[in-house]
């Protein structure tokens, strides 16, 4: 039904202010999702559409960001999954076990104080990368909580999953991506090994398994 | 609280999404703990480092432009406006930098323009485009100087083939780069090239009918169309209703006598 050119006009301004300041945070996050530049100024257009499009069944006094997020993973998952899906593997990082600790305390100090500058962008290239390796799902939540800094009850709107279970993905999606970070950290030399790895210490959720199998 | 229980509870401690009780037993155990105390500052610095990282990319100058413009169409869809009447305001609004004003001042003395044709203003529109992608100078999407490459990074992006120009001699235009683009709906590709330290863009488009207004004559023996536009030239070759238009910082028979011994379209 046509709508008055006063109404459109009145609607568009306020649709175009409340979106301009997240367009950054929009392309960003759809950079991380499709791994490529043309799909994610893809992504990002017809998640805008359909946020003006459905504009009027935003909630005034939640989180316009998070409401635009959550029509921009609706309409990945729509629409670009099926391409992307190929070229994931099953048995990705996602299969991995997870322990408890997966770094030791030398490793994780090289990490929290990277000297200077240089080795700064040295890690944040290497957590890009180790991002990349992990599985759809896991990019989502470290997107969605770490960079986005959306509640956990937002994200559970979002992935449409209670907060216990967004808490648990969550807590995996860490993990894994401090592993993947980790081989590759050590690899480039920017961790050193120490005896404390080899000490068997962090352990495997298997193994963990295993060992509490034997004792009861 | 056990040093194992911190550690689970550690992400949501940092996010901030503990509850009040199990955060104040969380808090005393890590004051008299150093190893969670140390687990805790790599979490926290994790976090601010991730966020770095990952986060922070800025969107393509262009992207905010070709938004608005989809929301023009739904707005005409909702007023029920012809497309003929809204199109001069998307135009405007396409290009909101500050480096296309200027072109488009440009394109206000446009000579040698048959008027007249339904036909002109789209035509209009997708010059204004060259000359803009020019001067705007946007980051290529790929670089290579191998047509190859550049063939294969189109692929399926673009609903018919790039075959970059190809320029006879060392003296040639070089392929240095291309960016996927779109003019005004349609996928287009804009490649670039130096030519003797200065620039080149060609951009590659399906529109048959875009030369049924331009200008026509002969260079070297070959059939080119062109554009006027103010005191600069827009050649353009079509093969097989694929449009070649160049633009670039050279004289005009330059760039016309270029834009005729590109090998286009193999």
């Amino acid at each position: 039904m046509p709508k008055s050119a006063r109404k459109t006009a009145h609607e568009r301004r306020h649709f175009e202010a409340d979106t301009r300041p997240h367009l950054d945070n929009l392309y960003s996050a759809a950079l991380r999702l499709t791994r490529s530049q043309v799909d994610a100024e893809d992504l990002v257009q017809d998640t805008l559409v359909r946020a003006y499009r459905f504009y009027d069944r935003f909630e005034a006094g939640t989180n316009f960001k998070a409401w635009l997020l959550r029509i921009q993973m609706n309409t990945f998952v729509n629409r670009y999954r099926r391409a992307v899906r190929e070229r994931e593997v099953l048995d990705g990082p996602m299969a991995m076990p997870v322990g408890e600790g997966v770094m030791s305390r030398a490793t994780m100090r090289g990490l929290t104080d990277p000297e200077g500058d240089a080795q700064r962008k040295l890690v944040a290239r290497e957590i890009a990368h180790a991002f990349d390796q992990l599985s759809e799902d896991a990019r989502a939540m470290v997107l969605l909580a770490d960079v986005e800094e959306l509640s956990y009850k937002e994200i559970a709107e979002i992935v449409g999953c209670p907060i216990g279970t967004v808490m648990s993905r969550l807590h995996r999606a860490r993990k894994q991506l401090q592993l993947s970070l980790h081989s590759q950290a050590r690899q480039l030399g920017i961790v050193v090994e120490d005896a404390e790895d080899a000490s068997g210490e962090p352990v495997s959720l298997e193994e963990f398994r295993t060992r509490k199998a034997a004792q009861s | 609280m056990s040093c194992k229980l911190v550690r689970r509870h550690m992400g949501a401690y940092v996010d901030g999404e503990l509850d009040p009780a199990t955060q104040i037993e969380f808090e005393r155990h890590v004051d008299t703990c150093v190893r969670c105390q140390e687990e805790l500052a790599f979490e926290t610095s994790m976090r601010e480092q991730t966020r770095e990282a990952l986060g922070g990319v800025e969107a393509p100058d262009d992207l905010w432009g070709r938004v608005l413009n989809r929301l023009d169409e739904i707005d005409e869809a909702r007023l029920d406006v012809g497309v003929a009447q809204a199109r001069p305001m998307r135009w405007k609004q396409a290009w909101p930098i500050a480096a296309a004003a200027g072109a488009l001042l440009v394109l206000g003395g446009v000579v040698g323009l048959p008027e007249g044709t339904t036909y002109q203003g789209a035509s209009m529109g997708t010059l204004q485009d060259v000359v803009n992608l020019h001067s705007q100078r946007l980051p290529s999407d790929v670089e290579a100087s191998e047509p190859g490459q550049v063939a294969t990074y189109f692929r399926g992006k673009t609903p018919f083939p790039v075959r970059p120009a190809q320029f006879e001699g060392a003296n040639g235009a070089q392929l240095a780069g291309a960016r996927y683009i779109r003019v005004g709906n349609k996928p287009a590709a804009a490649l670039y090239y130096n030519y003797g330290g200065r620039r080149m863009t060609l951009l590659v488009f399906r529109d048959p009918d875009m030369v049924n207004s331009a200008e026509r004559t002969h260079v070297g023996g070959r059939e080119l169309y062109y554009y006027n536009v103010g005191n600069q030239v827009v050649p353009i070759r079509q093969v097989r209703g694929i449009n070649y238009a160049f633009f670039g910082d050279l004289e005009k028979p330059q760039l016309m006598e270029l834009a005729a011994s590109a090998r286009v379209g193999q």
